[in-house]
């Protein structure tokens, strides 16, 4: 559905306000930002540029899959844009984490820092891909529909993201 | 850390909140741009309004003014003295006056005496 959305045309029919659209998708337009850029205050910046792209064009979803893939897209470009300008930086310590015993949840957020700051290394397309594929669990169709790719070039995208992440990793763990 | 290891991370990732503070920074600062986006559109159509009742007045041809027509000097004709026309002697027809119609009267002879026995005034008709 996501994907169809994301290839297709946008939907005209109105099913929300553009307020009740801001409400249901900033955690994932700003969560999207944040794993891309690595830093809150860029992905802030583009949180707002993204919904206040909505709000200009005056864009109306059928359905609610419809928003997550023009948000998805819009917000990817916006990224794109902004680590033309700047490399992405690293904020280390900003994601609250949830609940858990406290030696496990220190060594998952460490696993996390590792992982983030590996995924900072990564070239933009590829470190799209792994977000909205391996974080953001989209399917390689919307993905690609996403990043205005093929699913092929995802995939590869992907495989040699991944090839790089354990690579990165299991150095540190040496 | 193997892939399998690294999936999981990826998907505990998945689960994070974000935070609050940046959510609310991200409403205030749509919100804010939304407004001024808006006043800008208003303050443009205003200024375009204006330009367009300024331009109109410019343009505008002003109230017909009260003219004041100048009198035009008159022309004087020259007139040509009229080419001397040969004067004819014509025979002045006599005029003819009528003639009072003689009243038939009786002559009055008014004798006044004066003291002087010499004169005497004598007043005729």
């Amino acid at each position: 559905m996501l994907e169809a959305a994301l290839m297709g045309d946008i939907p005209r029919e109105t099913t929300g306000s553009f307020d009740r659209v801001v409400r249901q998708r900033e955690a994932q337009v700003l969560r999207t930002a944040f794993r891309i850029l690595g830093n809150w205050a860029d992905a802030e910046d583009v949180a707002q540029e993204t919904f206040l792209r909505l709000h200009k064009h005056r864009l109306t979803f059928s359905n609610d899959s419809a928003a997550a893939a023009w948000l998805y897209r819009v917000t990817v470009n916006l990224c794109f844009d902004r680590t033309r300008l700047k490399r992405p930086s690293l904020e280390l310590t900003d994601m609250p984490g949830l609940d858990r015993s406290a030696e496990g949840a220190v060594l998952l957020e460490e696993k996390k820092q590792q992982l983030m700051a590996a995924l900072a290394t990564l070239p933009t397309k590829e470190r799209a891909a792994v977000v909205l594929r391996e974080i953001e669990g989209l399917s390689t169709g919307e993905v690609a529909a996403a990043l205005g790719s093929s699913e092929v070039t995802v995939r590869s995208q992907i495989s040699k993201a991944m090839v790089k992440l354990r690579g990165i990793l299991t150095r540190e763990d040496l | 850390m193997t892939e399998q290891e690294i999936r999981e991370v990826f998907r505990e990732m998945r689960e994070e909140p974000v935070p609050a503070d940046s959510l609310a920074r991200v409403r205030w600062g749509v919100e804010q741009r939304r407004r001024r986006a808006f006043s800008w559109k208003i303050a443009v159509a205003l200024a375009m309004a204006g330009c367009i009742v300024a331009g109109f007045l410019v343009i505008r041809p002003a109230k017909a003014p009260v003219r004041t027509v100048e009198p035009v000097p008159l022309e004087i004709a020259q007139v040509q003295p009229p080419e001397e026309i040969p004067v004819r002697s014509v025979p002045r027809a006599r005029r003819v006056r009528p003639r009072p119609q003689q009243v038939k009267t009786v002559p009055v002879l008014i004798r006044i005496e004066t003291p002087d026995p010499d004169v005497v005034i004598l007043l005729v008709n």
